[in-house]
Order: structure tokens, then C-alpha cells, then sequence
């Protein structure tokens, strides 16, 4: 496996660090292709309820999700700091709102621990791990498992009840 | 090996020149043995040989090769033009084509041996039944003792002296005749070739050089020689030659398959056509640049960002002024200069962009002629094709979608349409029935018409036969408009021929037709008059990219609708809605309009209850529905953007367009949304 690798080879990860409902999240920096400001969606009607809508990324149509509504989490204010975190993920580019990004983070290896069962109201299904840096607690997300695993079968359902 | 490129080269090389060789071959059988046709033909059947040899595809090589001896033939006018000929040509071509399908992996396998058989027994025709007889019967009066010469160029040698040819030179006959007395025969012999040899290249000698060069001749001898010099001025420099009595120079000329003796006038004329034939090709060639269509895709979208950044320049200017006013005056007229410029340059550019998505028609077109010659001949009609227009460009994926609406369109004319030819004298028409395919622009639209000249539809006829399969009841058939009769044929199952042939008939046509140009937002339409000829016309958008939308607004996003499904606008009283059941309703000229809420579907709010509400009426084929919305906006003209895999088939969706501001806009699919209130419609009408 290409990232079992590349994790031997340089025993830490870059994680893109950002906030949801004041919790640190992190992902790996690979996905992400990049990070712009909130900007108007258009809301996309018969779609799953975290599904935002669409933007329009330079002549692209790229699907924007919520979080926070992915997750169940309360729902924070956009504000100044929300941000797009546009991400490549298995083939499709998506953009993901969060509360704000704060920093690029090396995270070595050995300090990432297994997630325990839920954290914050999030499965362990969707986590990589979480570890503590500069005392902080940081939650790093798989994010195949959040973009696909359940909006999948979510999709395909509200497909297959409109069909 | 090869490699894939290489390959592909090939193959589109091969279809090009089959598609030589089927024109030409439809050509010949119309104006019987055209030199300029042959010409091609054997030209082109010479490359396939030359490119499929070098391949290493065996079986094609030795099928051209076939082909190129029986045009060979005809060219020096040994082997006339006739019917069984062409039948066995065309028969040759189709096995070709099948050769070049198991190139590219189709599991197709042919037997080249049965087509082989039939040219070689036409070669048996054509061949002398002795070398020595064949100059004559081949040749005009004027010819020299030509027997010898025409022996004496082999297919090796032409291959050379084509070659040469294309590299500018020139290949002539040189006849040497020395003095009857002279003494040292092989040396004057050896000193002509020197000459020769500065001048260009002797490729050929009869007797053979051996031969020649130990003297072993009567008085004369003569030699092939390749250069660039003038004839006149090889002929002085071989008089230079001591004891050398007589020569002659005469060129050698390939391409009419004789030789033809020195005539300034003429030979500067047939290098002209030369030249002229030579440059046709060239321009072919140029037409195969291959572009993959993700690239230009790609560029389509880098020149939206180029757009959407323009924009936001303009924008900045404006707060620049805003910010620096008046004193910045020269600066905030140059950057609108400047953004101004910037706009003209990406709308060019995407213009060209579109274009060079586009393909001429000729693409789909130019199969239909041999399609239709092979069906006149099975169905024993006799037509004449016209075809119009093949230069007229669509967008490629139009191209691919329209060839077999069009296939089944022309061969219903043949089959239904146009009437034998006897029949045809009985009413007084002209034997030869006239069929027309024509592709011509019309203001942002492609228009293709079909017109036959045969016995056209009787909407009568039309309407009893419609009842009689239950596809509508007498009391409707009887209120239709004639207009309305003829698209009767467009409804499934519908076929006004009792006896099916396996050329069209079975039924399932029409209707095809009229989806599959729907597809591509089309529209199909039919006019006839009964005894003088049907017509099917097909309006189809230049390209599928970009379409014209009428805009609406629901709250405060905006919806496209393609112009293509929509009918008309209209503006409705709220108290003009009547209620069946759950659906709404409204009466247009008397007809019971089925009436949606654009609300309701995407599940929108909208803004408070209005006294007046705008209604866009949308056509799916016969049927209609009104769809409220909040504000009607204008046309405009939209890119189709899809809305990505991650989302995948949004239900009422068709993509999204990204309109001047930069915002998104989505584009509802009215196939969709007629269907899903077609599934409503049915349950009230059940219940």
C-alpha cells in the first residue's frame, strides 16, 4: 500500500488542521487540493440533507457537504473564518465546510492513537485516530469512510425512492 | 511490433481510403471508366497494399493487391466498366472493412479466398490472351512499336518511379540508337550510362545492363531514367556521345498508365493535374490531427476561469476607483481597457474552442451513398441520391448520435417512399426516383431534410390505420388535422406497411427515430403530400455544450429550462386554476392543461401567493405540462455543466450552468419531470 509507504518513509503525516463546533479535526494534507472562502451555494434540491448545493470552482461544478450535518454535530454560525476545504477524494472533488482552518500540523506516526468507540458524537467508523499535540486533542477523520460510506447508500437511496 | 499509434495511423488512413475507393467506385458505376476516378482508386488501393504489407496484415495486403491488378486493367482500359464488376468491387471493399475490423478487435473472421476468386476470374477478362496480342487492342493508333515498352515497366518499377515523382523527378524512356557501323559498341554503351548517370538514376535497361555493357545488342537499346533534368537537354548531351546516330526521350507517364510522348503543351497540363491531386492529398492529411476531447474540454473550462477572472477585474476597477478617485482616472480607464480586451480575447477563444469540437457532416454522409446503391438494387428501384451540404459542421457527439435516425429515415424513403420504376413511368414520373439529403445552417441551428419524390403518406389512411391498431379512438382520428395525422407515424408501434421486409417496417422505427434526435434536443418533423413525395426534416442544435435556456426564478435562485421543451410562456389569474382531484389545472384554447409547482418538485419556498402566476408550458413529444414558477427571466444562452459523479443522477436534474456573475444555475430536465408527473397523472387517472 502506497501510503503504508510512505508513512515508514517519513514517520510522521501533514495534516490539514481545522475547527467544527470547537473541536480540532485533522486530514491528511494529500486530499486536499485546496482551501477557499465561504462563497454563495447553490442549493441542489433532492439531494441528501448534508449535501450544501454546488459551487462554481473556477467553470468546475463541485459538490459542497456540511460537516457539522454530515456528523449530526449542532449546527455553528458561518462566519469570516468558515471555510471550503476542497478535497480529492476516490476520484471526485468535494468541498467540505468547516467552522475555520487553523494551521498544517506534522504528526508523527507513533502519536496517533486508536479512536475510542464515539468521540463528540462521531463513530469511530470514520476516524483515523486521534492524537494529542501541544496538548491539544486533535481527531483525525478518514475521510473515504465520511465522504462515501454512509452518502453512498444515502444517495443511492434517495435515488432509488425517486426513481 | 507496432505501436498503438502506429496502428491507429493505420486504421484511419485505411478508412479514409475506403472510403476513397467506395466514392470512386459509385463514380465509375454512374459515369463509367473515368480516368481521374480510376486514377484514385488506384492510387488509393495502392497505399492499402504498400501500408497493410508493411503492417504485416497478410490477408489485406494480398486483397489490395488483387484489386490494384483489376484496376490496373481497367485504367489502361483493358477491362470495361460493367455491373457484375462493380458488384464484385464493392463485395472486395466489404471484406476489406471486415479485415479492418478484426484489426481492431472485433471477433470477425473472413475468408478472403471467395472475393480473391472473383477478381482473379475478372482479371481473365481483362488479361491478353498472349503478352505479345495486348498493346494492341489497349492502345490508339499513334503509338509507337509500343509492345516492348509496355513490358518493360514491372511493378517494381513503377513503385520507384511513383516515388520518384513524388520527390519531383521525372521518369523517362531514353532510346539510344548508335551508328549501324559502329566498332566498340559497349563502350559507347558504358559512356551513354555515364552521361545518364550525372543527370539522375537509370533504374532499368532493355537489353539488361549485362547484357549491354558486353556489347550485346543490335544498334539500339533503352533504359528508365529518373531525373529532374529538361528531356531536351538529356537528348543533347547524349548526341555529345560519339557515334550515337539517334535518341529519343520520351517520358514516361504512370499515371495515365501509358506512355506518352514528349508534348509540351500537354505534359505541362498533366503535371498541373498532378501537382493539383498532389495538393488535394496533402489537405487530407492535414484534416487527421487528432485531438482527444477531454483536451479541449479542458480548455473549455480554462477560458470559463478566464471569464468568471475578467469579471472580477471589472469589479476591483470599480472599488479602485471608489477607493483612489478621480485621481486615478488614467489608471481605472486602462484596466478597464485592459479587462475589456481580455473579455474579447476569451470569447474568441472560446468560440474557437467550440469550433474545433466541431466535425463536418460529410463524416456521417458520405456512407449513405454506397447504402443507398445497394438497397435500390435489392429493392429494384432506381434512384438518383443528391446529397447537399456535407462541408456543414455539428458538434461530435451530435455527429455520432444522428447516423442511424438518418440510416432508418433513408431507407424507409427507399423502401416505402420511392416507387419501382415501372410503377413510376405509369404515373407519369420520371423513372428514376430522386432522393435529397441535405445539411445546411439556420440561424444556431443544423436543419437535415430527407425529400423523396415517391408516393408520400395520406393522412386518411394514416388515421384509419392508427385506430385500427387502438392506437387512438375514431372520434380523435376524426378531429385531427392532417398535420396531426402524419405524426401519428412517430407513435410506437405504429407502421403503415402490412408486410414486413427486413429493410424497415418492423415497427419499432419512427418512434426510435424521433427519441433519438430528441436526445440530442432535436426535433423531428414530417411533411408530405400523397403522390408527389414525403419530406422529414430534423432541426438539431450546433453542439450539445451549449444550449438555449429560457431562465426562471424560484425565490431567489434562478432555474434553466432547454427552449427546446418549451411550448410557450404564459401568465395565468390565480382563480383560472381548477382543481381535479390534487392536481391543478388550467384551460388553454380548450385544452386541459395539467399544471406543477416548480415549488413542490424541488421543494422550494416560494413567494407568497400572487394574483398573477407565470406558467412555461413544456412539450415532451405530444404531451404537455405547465410548470408555475416566480418569475420568468429571458432566454439566454448556457454551457451544460454536469453536476459530477458524486452526486450522480439528481432526479428532475439534468446539470448546471455557471451563468455571467459567476453563480450557479441548474437546469431542469423536462424528460424527467413530464415522466414523474405522467406517473401522477396515471395514478388519478386510475383511482
Amino acid at each position: 500500500m502506497a501510503k503504508g509507504e510512505k508513512q515508514i518513509d517519513s514517520k510522521e503525516d501533514q495534516m490539514v488542521v481545522f475547527q467544527l463546533t470547537e473541536q480540532t479535526y485533522g486530514i491528511d494534507i494529500d486530499a486536499v487540493f485546496e482551501i477557499i472562502r465561504m462563497e454563495a451555494i447553490t442549493r441542489v434540491p433532492r439531494t441528501p440533507h448534508f449535501v450544501e448545493g454546488v459551487i462554481n470552482l473556477r467553470g468546475k461544478i463541485i459538490p459542497v457537504i456540511d460537516l457539522c450535518k454530515r456528523f449530526n454535530l449542532p449546527l455553528a454560525e458561518r462566519t469570516s473564518s468558515s471555510r471550503i476545504i476542497i478535497v480529492d477524494v476516490g476520484g471526485n472533488t468535494i468541498g467540505m465546510i468547516v467552522d475555520g482552518v487553523s494551521e498544517v500540523l506534522r504528526v508523527p506516526l507513533d502519536s496517533i492513537e486508536p479512536p475510542p468507540p464515539m468521540i463528540h458524537g462521531i463513530d469511530a467508523a470514520y476516524l483515523r485516530g486521534i492524537a494529542i499535540l501541544d496538548g491539544r486533542l486533535v481527531i483525525l477523520l478518514n475521510l473515504d469512510k465520511v465522504l462515501y460510506e454512509h452518502e453512498q447508500s444515502e444517495l443511492q437511496r434517495f435515488g432509488v425512492e425517486t426513481a | 511490433m507496432f505501436s498503438d499509434e502506429e496502428i491507429s495511423v493505420f486504421l484511419d488512413e485505411l478508412e479514409e481510403k475506403i472510403q476513397v475507393l467506395n466514392e470512386n467506385i459509385l463514380v465509375l458505376e454512374r459515369e463509367g471508366g473515368s480516368q481521374e476516378a480510376l486514377q484514385e482508386i488506384f492510387r488509393a488501393a495502392h497505399t492499402i497494399k504498400g501500408s497493410s504489407a508493411v503492417m504485416g496484415y497478410d490477408k489485406m495486403a494480398s486483397l489490395t493487391h488483387e484489386i490494384e491488378n483489376l484496376f490496373d486493367q481497367m485504367r489502361k482500359g483493358l477491362l470495361p466498366v460493367s455491373g457484375p464488376l462493380v458488384d464484385t468491387l464493392f463485395m472486395a471493399l466489404d471484406t476489406l472493412q471486415i479485415l479492418r475490423d478484426e484489426i481492431i478487435g472485433k471477433d470477425v473472421s473472413v475468408d478472403i479466398e471467395q472475393v480473391v476468386t472473383s477478381l482473379k476470374q475478372f482479371q481473365g477478362i481483362g488479361s491478353p490472351p498472349s503478352p505479345g496480342e495486348a498493346p494492341e487492342s489497349g492502345r490508339g493508333p499513334s503509338k509507337q512499336p509500343a509492345g516492348a515498352i509496355d513490358d518493360g515497366i514491372g511493378e517494381v518499377e513503377e513503385d520507384v518511379i511513383r516515388e520518384a515523382e513524388l520527390k519531383g523527378l521525372q521518369a523517362y524512356w531514353v532510346t539510344v540508337q548508335l551508328d549501324a557501323g559502329c566498332q566498340m559498341k559497349s563502350v559507347r554503351a558504358f559512356l551513354v550510362f555515364e552521361t545518364l548517370q550525372q543527370m539522375g538514376e537509370v533504374i532499368k535497361s532493355q537489353p539488361p545492363a549485362e547484357d549491354i555493357q558486353e556489347g550485346n545488342f543490335e544498334t539500339g537499346f533503352r533504359v528508365i531514367l529518373l531525373t529532374g533534368e529538361d528531356p531536351d537537354r538529356v537528348r543533347n548531351l547524349l548526341m555529345t556521345v560519339s557515334e550515337v546516330a539517334k535518341t529519343e526521350v520520351n517520358r514516361i507517364k504512370l499515371a495515365a498508365g501509358q506512355e506518352v510522348r514528349e508534348q509540351a503543351a500537354s505534359d505541362a497540363s498533366a503535371e498541373k493535374t498532378e501537382q493539383a491531386a498532389r495538393a488535394d492529398h496533402e489537405v487530407k492529411t492535414v484534416q487527421t490531427v487528432r485531438v482527444d476531447v477531454q483536451k479541449l474540454d479542458t480548455l473549455m473550462n480554462l477560458v470559463g476561469e478566464l471569464v468568471i477572472d475578467r469579471t472580477r477585474l471589472n469589479r476591483f476597477a470599480e472599488i479602485f476607483e471608489g477607493r483612489f478617485g478621480s485621481g486615478s482616472g488614467d489608471m481605472v480607464e486602462t484596466m478597464n481597457e485592459i479587462s475589456s480586451h481580455l473579455g474579447q480575447v476569451a470569447g474568441d477563444l472560446q468560440e474557437q474552442i467550440m469550433k474545433a469540437r466541431m466535425l463536418p457532416v460529410a463524416q456521417v454522409f458520405n456512407r449513405f451513398p454506397r447504402m443507398v446503391r445497394d438497397l435500390a438494387q435489392k429493392l429494384n428501384k432506381e434512384v438518383d441520391f443528391i446529397v447537399e451540404g456535407h462541408e456543414t459542421e455539428l458538434d461530435r457527439n451530435v455527429i455520432e448520435v444522428i447516423g442511424d435516425p438518418l440510416i432508418h429515415l433513408i431507407r424507409n424513403a427507399l423502401d416505402h417512399g420511392v416507387e419501382g420504376p415501372e410503377e413510376r413511368v405509369r404515373l407519369g414520373k420520371p423513372r428514376n426516383g430522386v432522393l435529397k439529403l441535405k445539411a445546411s445552417y439556420m440561424e444556431n441551428h443544423i436543419i437535415i431534410t430527407i425529400q423523396d419524390d415517391g408516393k408520400g403518406m395520406d393522412p386518411v389512411k394514416l388515421r384509419a390505420k392508427a385506430v385500427e391498431k387502438g392506437l387512438i379512438n375514431g372520434e380523435v382520428a376524426q378531429r385531427m388535422s392532417d398535420q396531426e395525422a402524419l405524426n401519428l407515424i412517430f407513435l410506437p408501434g405504429f407502421s403503415t406497411v402490412a408486410k414486413v421486409s427486413d429493410l424497415s417496417g418492423r415497427g419499432v422505427g419512427m418512434d426510435i427515430v424521433r427519441s433519438h434526435i430528441e436526445q440530442i434536443n432535436g426535433i423531428t418533423d414530417v411533411s408530405s403530400v400523397p403522390g408527389v413525395g414525403t419530406t422529414f426534416t430534423i432541426k438539431l442544435p450546433l453542439t450539445l455544450a451549449i444550449i438555449r435556456a429560457l431562465m426562471v426564478e424560484l425565490g431567489n435562485e434562478q432555474f434553466a429550462f432547454p427552449l427546446t421543451n418549451v411550448v410557450e410562456t404564459i401568465s395565468v389569474k390565480a382563480e383560472e386554476i381548477k382543481r381535479v382531484k390534487h392536481n391543478e389545472v388550467i384551460l388553454v384554447r380548450g385544452r386541459v392543461l395539467p399544471l406543477v409547482r416548480l415549488s413542490d418538485i424541488f421543494e422550494r419556498e416560494t413567494c407568497a401567493e400572487m394574483d398573477r402566476l407565470f406558467v412555461v408550458v413544456l412539450g415532451i413529444g405530444e404531451k404537455k405540462v405547465g410548470v408555475i414558477v416566480d418569475k420568468l427571466l429571458g432566454e439566454l444562452e448556457i454551457v451544460i455543466k454536469s453536476l459530477g459523479d458524486y452526486l450522480g443522477k439528481v432526479p428532475c436534474l439534468s446539470g448546471a450552468t455557471i451563468l455571467g456573475d459567476g453563480q450557479v444555475a441548474l437546469i431542469v430536465d423536462v424528460r424527467s419531470l413530464v415522466k414523474e408527473i405522467g406517473v401522477e397523472e396515471a395514478v388519478y387517472a386510475a383511482s
